[in-house]
């Protein structure tokens, strides 16, 4: 893979090096992206129910290794994610799963900054490149990202974590000390392997990935829309005269 | 009344209120409602007066002649993080005197000549009723729509990438991207706050025509307001390093009797400048008194 096709990639022509890249066909607009996965429900592999389908989980070797009494919080979570998973709150869903989350996401990048856009509650996710964590006592709920190449892989360390965010509907979770490590390589123009590693003293006993592929969403005029859930819930609320001065 | 103070403590938190204060005060001078002082935006921005009717011609003088950095695409540089100084964090528009909820203002509409919104006279005391009665949108933590994302509160990040322009806003982690590809706008039925934008570039100036938006935006905190019908054009053009030209026109058939114009310098925020992450609903806990008194803004014509 050549280092000129992964830029294009994340479409890097401001970078003086890579002018070749504006002749490069379909390299001139950033592109749109993602997931074909059921992580979304479970990051492990589960059976069918109803309004799940079945799937094949993204966590390598099917273990999340939860530290002795960490996984009672995980089946507490499950039991209550109708109203508790952030994402039946319209809350920011974090990372890693704003990645393979079905929503549509836009990677726009330029040297110094890369940006990804979700179409879940209009997610603005910065990667800030060669650069480094600002210190401190910072909970963000998409993390703070930092940015460099390795080659033709690019790195993103991303700390700075809030305990809110999970990882799927299955209540999988994480602390604020939270530390993930992900790894984006370009398969084909296409397609990209991703690849996380996650670690969380707090609750897991070691280190453990995550990896799926992300594809290119290739309709002609493809555009990544809106979804902004707190706001229809908020206007079916007003309906049912529930919100508002009475 | 009291609740209108929470108002404009949703749209700013004590602490990025402090960062706006911090941001706009060494440059525009300024000093929010209870002002009165001579020197208010009084200093002048890349050589122009700052208020808006004085800014403008002296800005597009400028635009004229500059001759910005450039990309290695041959467009303008505006990568960076920046800042409308002169709009008060869309507190007001038109003309303000400042009172106890929201700050002076001297207006940023430059045409009509009046500095007024140009209302149809069915539509005349709407504002004021939107102020009375309803929460802005902003305050609920909606989008800000457009062009209120380019003046609204705080600071704005815009990237630049071979066929795409996008703004990200440290408000309620928002974005816009805006093709410059010469690709079409999205079908009419589809509604989105903050629209579909489309750019090119007329010489130094990256154009951006905006269709496809939602009544349920405003464009200041005051309560002014427009139609689904809405359609916006936005001019964006260096004058100076550090300042960008905005120029913006509105055409809502529905609601307004003609365009109209606002005008307004960018001042870039310092070098490095991160735009970092504001959650705004997932830690709204104001909204719930908001709506003692306020209802929610769900466009001209609220579904039932």
């Amino acid at each position: 893979m050549s280092a000129r096709a992964i830029v294009s990639v994340f479409a890097l022509v401001i970078a003086v090096s890579v002018p070749a890249l504006a002749q490069t066909p379909g390299a001139t607009v950033p592109r749109v992206w993602e997931a074909l996965t059921t992580a979304n429900f479970d990051i492990q592999d589960h059976a069918a129910r109803p309004g799940v389908p079945a799937g094949q989980g993204i966590v390598e070797g099917n273990e999340i290794p939860y530290k002795p009494g960490a996984i009672a919080k995980k089946q507490e979570n499950a039991r209550k994610r109708e109203t508790d998973d952030p994402e039946a709150k319209c809350f920011l869903l974090g990372v890693p799963r704003t990645m393979y989350a079905p929503f549509p996401f836009q990677i726009v990048y330029s040297p110094a900054y890369m940006a990804i856009f979700s179409e879940y509650a209009h997610t603005t996710r910065s990667v800030f490149m060669n650069s480094e964590h600002p210190p401190g006592l910072i909970e963000w709920f998409m993390g703070d990202s930092r940015g460099r190449w390795e080659g033709d892989t690019l790195v993103v360390d991303v700390r700075h974590f809030t305990d809110t965010t999970w990882f799927d509907r299955a209540g999988n979770y994480h602390s604020a000390d939270l530390h993930v490590v992900e790894r984006y390589s370009l398969m084909t123009p296409d397609h990209i392997r991703y690849e996380a590693t996650i670690e969380d003293p707090n609750v897991y006993s070691r280190p453990w990935k995550i990896a799926l592929t992300l594809y290119r969403r290739k309709e002609p005029n493809v555009r990544v829309l809106e979804y902004e859930c707190y706001a229809y819930a908020q206007e079916e609320a007003v309906r049912r005269g529930e919100l508002g001065p009475k | 009344m009291v609740i209108h103070a929470f108002r404009v403590s949703v749209a700013s938190t004590i602490a990025t209120a402090l960062a706006w204060f911090l941001v706009s005060a060494p440059v525009a001078g300024q000093e929010g409602g209870a002002g009165g002082a001579a020197g208010f935006r009084a200093a002048p921005i890349a050589g122009c007066p700052q208020i808006s009717r004085l800014f403008w011609p002296c800005a597009e003088a400028k635009a004229a002649t500059f001759n910005p950095a450039r990309n290695p695409d041959g467009t303008p540089n505006m990568n960076g993080a920046w800042s409308p100084v002169t709009a008060n964090g869309s507190q007001n528009i038109e003309d303000f005197a400042g009172d106890a909820f929201l700050g002076r203002q001297i207006s940023i509409i430059v045409d009509p000549p009046d500095g007024k919104v140009p209302y149809l006279p069915q539509w005349a005391d709407k504002r004021q009723d939107n102020w009375d009665h309803y929460i802005d949108p902003i305050g609920s933590c909606y989008f800000t729509g457009v062009p209120r994302q380019v003046y609204g509160p705080r600071g704005q990040a815009f990237i630049q990438a071979p066929g795409l322009f996008a703004i990200v806003s440290e408000f309620a982690h928002q974005y816009r991207t805006i093709p410059t590809d010469n690709s079409p706008h999205i079908g009419d039925s589809l509604r989105l706050y903050m629209g579909d934008s489309r750019g090119h570039w007329e010489g130094n100036t990256l154009v951006v025509d905006t269709t496809n938006l939602t009544d349920r935006t405003w464009l200041s905190i005051s309560g002014h307001f427009h139609s689904e019908a809405l359609h916006v054009t936005e001019r964006f053009t260096l004058i100076d390093p550090d300042v960008i030209l905005y120029e913006t026109t509105l055409v809502d058939p529905k609601v307004f009797r003609q365009p109209w114009t606002m005008a307004m310098p960018l001042v870039r925020f310092e070098k490095g400048h991160e735009v970092w992450e504001e959650p705004c609903f997932e830690s709204d806990h104001d909204l719930p008194f908001l709506l003692m008194e306020h209802k929610l803004w769900l466009g001209l014509n609220p579904p039932r």
